[in-house]
Formats: C-alpha cells, sequence, structure tokens
C-alpha cells in the first residue's frame, strides 16, 4: 500500500518534471519579453539574431538597475530597435567575451570605471567608435584619445566623515588619511575592488610608487578594523561609531540619504561627504561609467544610435536617476540628492592610466597587508 | 575524451545497459574532463607560478579551514536534534521533526547576505547591544561574518538538513533488537547514544555530511561574499582578474581533489561501519519521554538551531524588504525564468541520475564510472563547469546568446548535481533486500525483466526526495547560471547575487526570499513525505 502509494507520487512528480519542461520551452523560444510588437505581428516567434523590424541591439552591460531596463524600453519605444541585454560582473563579460571569439554576439559594452574599460580595450575587444556630434557635448577628459570608449556619467571616489570628530581639513587631501593622528579612526573595503585599485592608479601617476606605497602603509595603519564589506558597510560604520572616516563612492553615500529605511537615511545624516585632492591644484579622482563598441560588433549603427541617446538629456536623466552618478552632459538636471555632495575640480590625469596601473596598485595594496 | 578512456577499458561484457550508463556518465563528466584538460594541457605561465608562490596555500588552508568547521557546526546542529527528534518524546517534537529540514530551502549566499547585515556594526543586534549597555562601537569584540568562522556557520546552517535528514533516518531504522539488548544489558541512554546508535548510523551521517561539504567546499556565493578566499573564491579570480582560464582550471583540479578525499573518508566510514543491523524487525523504537526539564531543555536546543540557521536570517530579509518598499523592478520573468531552468535542469539531473543507478546494479564498470563522473561534477564548482561549456561554445561556434546556451545550462546543472539526485535513489536500494535481485534471476527473469520489473520499482521509490532535493539544488545554482545564462535570462539567484554586490540589499531582499519561497514548497513536501514514512514504518 505504501510503495503503491510512493509510486503513484513519485511517478506523477516526474510527469509534472516532465510536463513542465516540456511546457518551459515554450517561453524559452519566446525569449525576453523584449520582442517588439511589429517583431511579433510579422511573425516572428523563435530567438533569432535579425528578429525587429528596426534591428537589434546587444549590449553587454556590468551594471544591475532596474531604470537601465526601462531605460532600454524607452529607447526600443523611441526606435523600434531590439535591446537584449546581458548583465554580469565587468570581469565576468570580458572573459565571456574572450570565450566566445568572434561568436560574441555583443554590440555595445557598458561598464563602469575606467579600469575595467581599459581592460576590455587592452584585451581587444573594442573598436574606435565613429566619430560623431558627442564629442563636442562631452569634456575631453571622458573620451579615450582613440575613441575606443566614451563616458557616459562620473562618479567620484571620497570619503564620508564623522564631522563630530574629524574637522573638514583633516580630510581634504588624500595625504591626510596617511596621518598617525587617525590611527584607528578609518574604515575601507577590501584592496581587490576596482574603486579603489583606480584610486591607487591615480595616486601612483600623481605621487610616484614610493609615496603611493607609503601611503597604503600608513592607511592599513591607521585601519579601525581588517577591511570587509562594501562602501555602504563603511558609512555605516562610521555612523555607528566604529571609526570616523570611511572610504566611499558618492553615489553610495547619496543613495543612503535618500533610502527609504529610516536607520540608513539617519546613518548618512550623521556623516558628511568630502572629495580630498591629490595635493594643492591635483583635482580629486573622478572616474566614469563608459561605453564601448565591441570589436565584432555587427549592429553598429543601432549601437551608434543608442550611444547618441545615452548621451541625450533623455538617457542621461535614466542612466543616472537610481544609481546618484553625475550626468556627463552639461545642462542635463541632476538627479534628487546629488546637490548635497561637494563642488569638485575634475582631475587631469588619463582615464586609462587606472587599466594600465592596475596591476602595480594591486601589488602595492598586496605588500601593504591592504587585503 | 570519454571515448577514448573507455575503449582502453576492457569491458567485461558490453550490453546495452552498460553502454547507456557510459553514455549518461560521459554527458555527467565531459564539462569537467574539458575544463581540467584544458587546464592541464593550458599551462599557466607567469599566472600560475604567481598564484602557487603567493595564494596556493593560503586558498587550499582556507578551503580546509572552512570545511573543518563547517564538518564540525553540521554535526553539532545535525546529530543531536536528529536523535532526539527520532527516539525520545519532548515538546514540539512533532513540528521539529520537519521543520528542522526547512533551511534547506535557503541559499548559502542568501544567509550570508542576512547575516552580514543583521550582525554588522550598525545592524539590529550590535546596535541594540548598544542601547542595552550604553557602550560605544569601539568597545567591546564582536564575532565578524566576514571571516572563515562567519562563512562556515553560513554554511552549516544552510546545508546541515542534509546530515538531519541522513541521521534521522538511520536513527530511525536503529533495530529495536538492538537496542533493546543494550537497554536490557543496562546501557544508559548516554552509553546509548555513543556505544550503539551512533556507531551504527555513522555511515548515514557521513553520507549527508560529504553531499554537505562538498557542496561548501564548490560554493561561491556566500565566500566571495564575505570576502573569505577560498579555492573557489580563487578559481574565480584567477579567471576574472588574471584572465586565466587554464590556471582556474587547475585550482579546479585541487578543489576536485579535495572532494574526492571527502568522498574517500566517506566510503571508508560506510565501508567499516561499526554495527551490521541484521535484526529483520524494522521498527522504530519506541521513543522514550523525557523528563520535564531534559524535554524543555531539547526543545530549547532544537529551536535554538531553527531560529540560528533560518528564522533570524529570513526574518531580517523579510524586515529589510518591507522597511524599504519593494522596488520596480521585474520580478515576474526571473521568477519563471528559475522555475523553468530549475525544473529542465532537474528532470535532466533525475534522469541521469535514475540511469547510474540502475546502470550500477549492472555490473562494476556501470558502477565506477557512474559514481565517479556524477562525484566529479557534484566536486566541481560551478564555475568550472560553466568553463568547460564555454570552451565547447566556442570550439563549435555557439553563441551563447542563444537557446544553444540554455541547452548548456540544462546540461550544466545536470552534471553538477547528478550526484544529489542518486544518492536518494541509491538509499532505495540499500533499504530493499539484496536477495531481490537474485530471487528475480532464480526465477527465470531476464536482464531486462528485472530491470524494469524489480530495479527501476525500487529505485522509483526513492523518487520524489531525489527530484525535489534536484529541484531546490538547481534553483539555489548561482555560478553557472551567472555566466551561461542567454540574453534577458536573469534567474532569482543571478538578480539577488547582483543587488547584493552592487551594495543594494534592499533590492537583493524579493529575490532571496522568493528564491527561498519557492524551494520551501517542495522541502515541506519532501520533510512531509519523509516523516510521514517514518511514521507509518513505526506503526506498521
Amino acid at each position: 500500500m505504501k510503495t503503491t502509494m510512493k509510486t503513484i507520487a513519485s511517478i506523477s512528480f516526474t510527469a509534472l518534471l516532465v510536463a513542465c519542461s516540456d511546457g518551459g520551452t515554450a517561453p524559452a523560444a519566446l525569449d525576453d519579453g523584449t520582442l517588439s510588437d511589429a517583431a511579433v505581428e510579422s511573425g516572428e516567434t523563435t530567438v533569432s539574431m535579425e528578429a525587429g523590424s528596426n534591428g537589434t541591439l546587444n549590449i553587454y552591460s556590468a551594471r544591475h538597475y532596474d531604470s537601465d531596463k526601462l531605460m532600454y524600453e524607452a529607447f526600443e519605444d523611441q526606435t523600434g530597435i531590439r535591446v537584449r541585454f546581458r548583465e554580469a560582473g565587468a570581469n565576468q563579460l570580458l572573459e565571456t567575451m574572450r570565450a566566445e571569439g568572434e561568436n560574441s554576439p555583443a554590440d555595445l559594452i557598458i561598464a563602469s570605471d575606467a579600469g575595467a574599460l581599459w581592460r576590455f580595450k587592452d584585451a581587444g575587444l573594442t573598436q574606435p567608435l565613429p566619430e560623431g556630434e558627442f564629442e563636442q557635448h562631452i569634456p575631453e577628459r571622458l573620451i579615450e584619445p582613440g575613441r575606443q570608449w566614451v563616458g557616459l556619467a562620473r562618479r567620484i571616489r571620497g570619503v564620508a566623515y564623522d564631522p563630530e570628530r574629524i574637522s573638514p581639513d583633516q580630510v581634504d587631501e588624500w595625504q591626510d588619511l596617511a596621518d598617525p593622528s587617525l590611527e584607528g579612526e578609518i574604515c575601507v573595503r577590501s584592496s581587490t575592488n576596482i574603486y579603489n585599485l583606480s584610486l591607487m592608479a591615480e595616486m601612483i601617476e600623481k605621487w610616484g610608487a614610493e609615496d603611493a606605497q607609503s601611503w597604503a602603509d600608513a592607511v592599513v595603519a591607521n585601519m579601525a578594523r581588517t577591511p570587509q564589506g562594501g562602501d555602504t558597510d563603511q558609512v555605516e560604520a562610521v555612523a555607528a561609531g566604529l571609526c570616523s572616516v570611511a572610504i566611499t563612492n558618492h553615489y553610495y553615500w547619496v543613495r543612503m540619504t535618500q533610502s527609504g529605511s529610516d536607520a540608513t537615511r539617519e546613518a548618512a545624516a550623521a556623516t558628511k561627504l568630502a572629495f580630498p585632492s591629490f595635493g594643492e591644484g591635483e583635482g580629486i579622482h573622478v572616474n566614469i561609467t563608459g561605453v564601448a563598441m565591441a570589436a565584432n560588433a555587427q549592429n553598429n549603427d543601432e549601437a551608434m544610435q543608442f550611444v547618441d541617446y545615452l548621451l541625450s538629456a533623455d538617457g542621461q536623466h535614466r542612466l543616472v536617476d537610481e544609481t546618484k552618478e553625475i550626468p556627463v552632459i552639461e545642462d542635463v538636471t541632476w538627479p534628487q540628492g546629488l546637490d548635497a555632495i561637494p563642488e569638485f575640480e575634475d582631475s587631469d590625469t588619463p582615464l586609462d592610466t587606472f587599466g594600465e596601473r592596475q596591476s602595480q596598485a594591486q601589488r602595492i595594496y598586496d605588500e601593504a597587508g591592504w587585503n | 575524451m570519454q571515448a577514448i578512456k573507455a575503449s582502453s577499458f576492457h569491458l567485461p561484457r558490453l550490453n546495452p545497459v552498460a553502454l547507456i550508463t557510459l553514455a549518461a556518465a560521459s554527458l555527467i563528466g565531459a564539462p569537467v574532463a574539458i575544463a581540467i584538460f584544458t587546464g592541464v594541457i593550458g599551462g599557466g605561465g607567469d599566472a600560475w607560478l604567481h598564484i602557487v608562490s603567493t595564494q596556493l596555500l593560503g586558498y587550499t588552508m582556507t578551503t580546509l579551514a572552512v570545511i573543518g568547521l563547517t564538518a564540525a557546526l553540521i554535526l553539532l546542529f545535525a546529530v543531536p536534534t536528529a536523535w532526539f527528534v527520532s527516539l525520545n518524546e519532548f515538546p514540539g517534537r512533532g513540528f521539529f521533526e520537519w521543520a528542522l529540514i526547512l533551511p534547506l530551502a535557503a541559499p548559502g549566499y542568501v544567509l550570508a547576505y542576512a547575516w552580514a547585515d543583521a550582525a554588522d556594526v550598525a545592524g539590529p543586534i550590535q546596535s541594540a547591544l548598544r542601547d542595552v549597555t550604553g557602550l560605544s562601537a569601539r568597545d567591546y569584540w564582536f564575532p565578524s561574518v566576514y571571516s572563515i568562522p562567519g562563512l562556515s556557520f553560513v554554511m552549516a546552517s544552510a546545508l546541515f538538513p542534509y546530515a538531519y535528514l541522513t541521521a534521522r533516518a538511520a536513527f530511525s531504522n536503529l533495530s529495536l533488537c538492538t537496542m533493546e539488548a543494550a537497554r536490557s544489558l543496562g546501557a544508559s541512554p548516554r552509553r546509548l547514544f555513543l556505544n550503539v546508535a551512533l556507531p551504527a548510523a555513522r555511515p548515514a551521517i557521513f553520507a549527508g555530511l560529504a553531499l554537505a561539504l562538498m557542496e561548501t567546499a564548490a560554493d561561491y556565493g556566500a565566500a566571495s561574499y564575505l570576502g573569505v578566499q577560498t579555492l573557489s573564491v580563487g578559481i574565480f579570480r584567477a579567471w576574472h582578474s588574471f584572465s586565466e582560464p587554464a590556471v582556474a582550471a587547475r585550482l579546479a583540479v585541487l578543489l576536485i581533489l579535495i572532494a574526492f578525499g571527502l568522498q574517500f573518508i566517506e566510503r571508508m566510514a560506510r565501508g567499516r561501519g561499526g554495527i551490521q543491523q541484521t535484526a529483520t524487525r524494522w521498527r522504530t523504537p519506541r521513543r522514550q519521554k523525557l523528563g520535564p526539564v531534559a524535554g524543555w531543555g531539547v526543545a530549547i536546543g532544537c529551536t535554538l538551531v531553527l531560529v540560528l540557521s533560518f528564522v533570524i536570517p529570513v526574518s531580517r530579509l523579510i524586515w529589510v524588504s518591507t522597511e524599504t518598499g519593494l522596488g520596480q523592478g521585474q520580478i515576474v520573468r526571473p521568477f519563471l525564468n528559475s522555475l523553468t531552468l530549475a525544473l529542465a535542469g532537474s528532470a535532466f539531473a533525475f534522469v541521469l541520475a535514475l540511469t547510474i543507478t540502475i546502470g550500477a546494479r549492472q555490473n562494476r564498470f556501470s558502477q565506477f564510472i557512474g559514481r565517479f563522473a556524477a562525484g566529479a561534477g557534484y566536486a566541481a564548482p560551478g564555475i568550472v563547469l560553466a568553463l568547460g561549456a564555454l570552451f565547447i561554445l566556442s570550439w563549435t561556434g555557439f553563441s551563447v546568446a542563444g537557446p544553444a546556451a540554455l541547452i548548456f545550462l540544462v546540461w550544466i546543472y545536470a552534471s553538477r548535481f547528478t550526484a544529489a539526485g542518486a544518492e536518494p535513489l541509491n538509499a532505495a536500494f540499500s533499504r530493499a533486500p539484496a536477495s531481490l535481485g537474485n530471487a528475480a534471476r532464480s526465477l527465470g527473469a531476464s536482464r531486462f525483466q528485472r530491470l524494469v520489473r524489480v530495479d527501476l520499482p525500487v529505485a522509483m521509490s526513492g523518487a520524489s526526495a531525489a527530484a525535489i532535493i534536484l529541484f531546490v539544488e538547481t534553483l539555489k545554482e548561482l555560478p553557472a547560471t551567472l555566466m551561461l545564462r542567454p540574453f534577458n535570462w536573469d534567474t532569482l539567484a543571478v538578480q539577488a547575487f547582483a543587488y547584493a554586490s552592487d551594495e543594494r540589499l534592499a533590492a537583493a531582499t524579493l529575490p532571496s526570499l522568493l528564491i527561498t519561497a519557492a524551494g520551501l514548497g517542495p522541502v515541506v513536501l519532501l520533510s512531509l513525505q519523509l516523516t510521514r514514512a517514518g511514521q507509518s514504518r513505526a506503526a506498521g
């Protein structure tokens, strides 16, 4: 009796599995729901590279924002071009593209951090963007000299500090963080993170490797705890009183001020944001989110239309409203909350440096024992 | 490659079943074999030397430390609870009997997100501590989740139900005669547990423990989030930061060796299994009623295990997600994607598991090749299998954008998890008398008849457990899905990981909770079914 029941149960479960996996191929075949209406009407039912009446655009993006999906949809509505996207970490996308080789379907690569974009370029996975009007609207530093990538939004690495313990002049230059008076006061994430690598890369460029090494050594000596967690965790640790200076990208702090959680907003309110410079008149650490044309892109025209869209007012809004990055186009209004960041002066370091000096930066951190 | 290996063997009897088993084993083993092959022939140059001289020892020691600590915690969580639930009566026993399986529904990485947030210096636990004591954050020491013990705790929380299930089954199956003999000889409950029950249940406990530890060794999501540099994290780093897939594959060989070591220990433990159950009265011994103090003590212990492993982390995620409100993100499609992939992956893995389990009944060669391939697949982290699949994709010229990638992904799931599905099927055979097959043969049944009328029905008695475990494991899979999913095919696991690594825990909570919820239904089903089976055996 018992065995019969079991057998029936298991057979029906197996049947269910089979039935469901059969059924499962239906949505699989229909793919991504971003199939444009025109494509549906024209009788497209299966995945095909040529789907969409006005062409297709394949994007590899290292961003993961809900607003990006809405941005793709808005672009589809405007142009009738069907957007297909694949999101993963920048390194992962890069290795996927290498493994795919010439079969890679990617047309555009979107990645945060110039160091990441440099790696795509260095691996030969990008090609120059065609000359275009966009060049007149964007600061020169934000375009790779060979147009291998172009900046879409700016991101600044700075510090959030506890104003009750720290005075603004204790954090107005990066060198200040090496001061012994900050012993036990600094919270920062792991050095393997690309934001820290790019920061160190610019220090090497500005100060030379030796001074950069001394800085890393001194900061390790000033740490309140071994590096752990992300930037947000460091700001929260300042608010909780564990340390009084946290190294963070500006947008994490801005997002905290706009959070739906009372505790998170209060944590941000207990801190102040500052953008330390690399020294008098040397500027601050401004990085980018950027886009590159994939070396084997098949849909170059569609790709350029999308780049132009990203640099339009609507595209810029959709790109930064949720992320709280800073638009690259001058007259675009800033997203809510961004007005709270300090004024800043860009540095003149070529952004490719962040990539070129990446491995050197990692060695310096390793040497300093900054895990 | 498999074919070459096979032809160099001298096959005793090349019957169709053995051939089918060989085909199944090749399917399971191919991604591992290809990844390892490229690792071995690919060299690795400077990056390999750099990693060997600076990182390798650290990765290996960290992995071994995590495995050791996780093993200790799993035994601590699983064995006493299973013992009391099976053989004693105490307040809430009926509830704990099935509820202690629930943590199986929550992936390790989800527990990691929750605990990292809850136990952080700014989190609710430490904030409450400061409020109550008036201390400042600098005045006290607090254990960090971002550590080897933290990772071990999280992995043990997520995986102890494997050992709990096998231990519970073993304790419930203890022969009444053995127990009563021991009792009548004046053995105290303590000695009964240590000298009789534990040795008898040891092989079963080790089987569950080995599954859990191989899963721990292959984990990427939790270890990388908590910043613990295990081999698995090192494999990702070798590939993604040094751009050396061959080096990644070499590190993977080491990880697979560790997993085989675990399997070897498990086999040793099983082979030397202390006490043979020869008595024919397979009745669960009557449960001993514990006194009020001991009874409530046990109930509190069980509550503690359940609260720490499941209730606190899941409540924290629910709290965070309700506090911040639901995002505008798409959740329905990832949910459907997850279900579709999990169903397809577990269905394929189920067929393969059934094939190698049945095949193992035929001859030693089939048994060996099936177990070897499934063990290698289970031992390999998802990332390594994905690496193998990507190599195949690039050789054959398929794009990872289209339906081909889905097929590869389903294949990888099967390669990865078949061993977990084969375990309950194997257990079904070990419950059935070995004489069954011989009886069939002596009655003149052909090999095929024996297969269809004896082996298949016996295996199917473990089928629902196998199917459910496969479904839940596939649902939780992260690294291979991350690598191989085609355009616009985000799953819940991928979404949760992307948001969490982007420091948006609030956005990560909904997909995290949905994975857990989707796994919870099948896990409860499994739990109730096993519990009922135990009860009917006890009553019969």
